[in-house]
């Protein structure tokens, strides 16, 4: 039986949800958040989403639907931090190398960390100020990959459209990142023992 | 490697990022492997930690409505340029059952909430525009302070003056007393909203400025001074230009020059 067929058909929503600000609110509380952690300052942060956004916004007849757009507007926040002041005044300070061996491994990093049981591991990964304090002394190419990929959930090959850089680079980052938390927290643990003993 | 699962694997495995052979492979491993599996349990805490720990700002209350007003105030100027507006034939057609005179009352309410919503939006449009044109111009500032070398090197402003015939579609003039300790660095060609700009760079001291130069528009994007990212941005306009200059020196400083590139505009062409 087809009761008014008319009115359903004209309740059908009018097109995918592709509109400027469908795609863009949502995404907010993420962008004020990376904002946050790259610029260290909520006016900053503000500043950075805000601008981000406008360009976004003014960019938007160029963004082709259908593809990535948490990816594209990632891109063009991160674009727009990397030529603020605290962007240009942080790659001037970090030397990053993203070679990897010619089996795909990140050089030098074996044998950097020891082998703990997993136990140590449990205790000391518990604290979690201590991550904190760990991700703040993350440089910050080495940050936004790993907030990208664990805060964010995005896939690798999200990241590297995000950073423009290859998918190697985007895993050699994550490695190094994760590894040098890792240092960080055994490096606090430590200090926490000498300091208690 | 000692047989181990090399970090970058590891790391691709907690993220799920492994091909189904290389997931098979590694599983196999960590099957046997203590150490790994270890590492691979460390990692998988460390990730979910940093994902509970990242989530750390929060955005202030009311920036949401912020960043909608800004957009909608785009859209507006945007839809106010574009002049194919059509009219509303559903409102019309109930006004009109509603007879003559409920009609001109309700169009002149209307009518009146209209104006002064647009002209709200039009003032937030031009806040939005000027505060767009400021980010470009510091963005643009901050990029050439990265460069080493500008586009045009020298302190004569005959020559920098000339070098940018036919590549930008107006003149100006460059004054040749300038303010003490200031002087002329070179020059590039830019693009501001688009359209080609002149960029002067000066240094007062130490310190240097951007001086913008674009062709007169009939859009009013006067910016006066402000403060932004710790820059301070100076425009004025001509009949035939308009210009901001932009620099973290001494405001006081900065006017001063602006006030002498200005009066040579006034000079001869």
């Amino acid at each position: 039986m087809t009761l008014l067929p008319w009115k359903r058909a004209e309740r059908q929503p009018e097109a995918s949800p592709s509109t400027f600000e469908d795609l863009a609110l949502p995404l907010l509380p993420a962008l004020y958040n990376v904002a946050g952690w790259l610029t260290r300052n909520s006016g900053d942060a503000e500043d950075l989403v805000q601008e981000a956004v406008l360009k976004a916004l003014k960019g938007f007849a160029g963004f082709e639907q259908g593809t990535n757009f948490k990816a594209w507007i990632f891109r063009i926040l991160r674009n727009t931090y990397l030529t603020s002041r605290s962007g240009l005044a942080a790659r001037r300070t970090v030397a990053l190398e993203d070679e990897l061996d010619e089996r795909g491994e990140v050089l030098y990093l074996e044998g950097a960390i020891d082998r703990q049981t997993p136990e140590l591991n449990l205790l000391r990964l518990a604290d979690q100020e201590a991550v904190m304090q760990a991700m703040e002394k993350l440089p910050p190419p080495l940050l936004e990959v790993v907030l990208l990929c664990d805060v964010e959930e995005m896939k690798y090959k999200e990241i590297a459209s995000v950073l423009e850089v290859p998918i190697g680079t985007v895993m050699s980052r994550i490695a190094r990142a994760r590894a040098q938390l890792r240092r960080s927290l055994e490096e606090g643990q430590r200090q926490s023992k000498g300091r208690n003993a | 490697m000692n047989g181990h699962l090399s970090a970058v694997t590891l790391n691709a495995l907690i993220d799920g990022q492994l091909a189904a052979e290389e997931l098979r492979v590694a599983k196999e491993h960590l099957d046997r492997c203590p150490s790994c599996t270890s590492d691979a349990l460390e990692y998988a805490l460390l990730k979910n930690t940093v994902a509970r720990n990242g989530q750390r700002h929060t955005m202030p209350a009311g920036f949401e409505a912020k960043i909608r007003s800004q957009i909608s105030a785009h859209q507006a100027a945007a839809a106010s340029s574009d002049k194919s507006a059509g009219p509303r034939t559903g409102t019309q057609r109930n006004m009109a059952l509603a007879g003559w005179a409920a009609a001109a009352a309700l169009l002149l309410s209307v009518g009146g909430a209209v104006v002064v919503e647009q002209r709200a939006r039009l003032a937030d449009a031009t806040a939005m525009q000027t505060a767009s044109l400021a980010a470009e111009v510091v963005d643009q500032h901050v990029a050439t302070l990265a460069n080493s070398q500008p586009q045009v090197v020298s302190s004569d402003r005959h020559t920098v003056k000339p070098w940018f015939q036919g590549k930008i579609p107006f003149s100006f003039n460059l004054p040749e007393p300038l303010p003490q300790d200031t002087k002329l660095d070179g020059a590039n060609l830019a693009y501001l909203y688009g359209h080609p700009a002149a960029q002067l760079l000066y240094s007062i001291g130490r310190h240097r400025v951007s001086v913008f130069l674009t062709e007169r528009t009939n859009s009013t994007q006067t910016m006066k001074t402000q403060e932004r990212a710790g820059y301070h941005l100076v425009s004025f306009s001509t009949a035939d230009l308009d210009a901001v200059a932009i620099s973290d020196v001494d405001p006081a400083r900065l006017a001063e020059l602006v006030r002498s590139i200005e009066q040579a505009q006034n000079g001869s062409h």
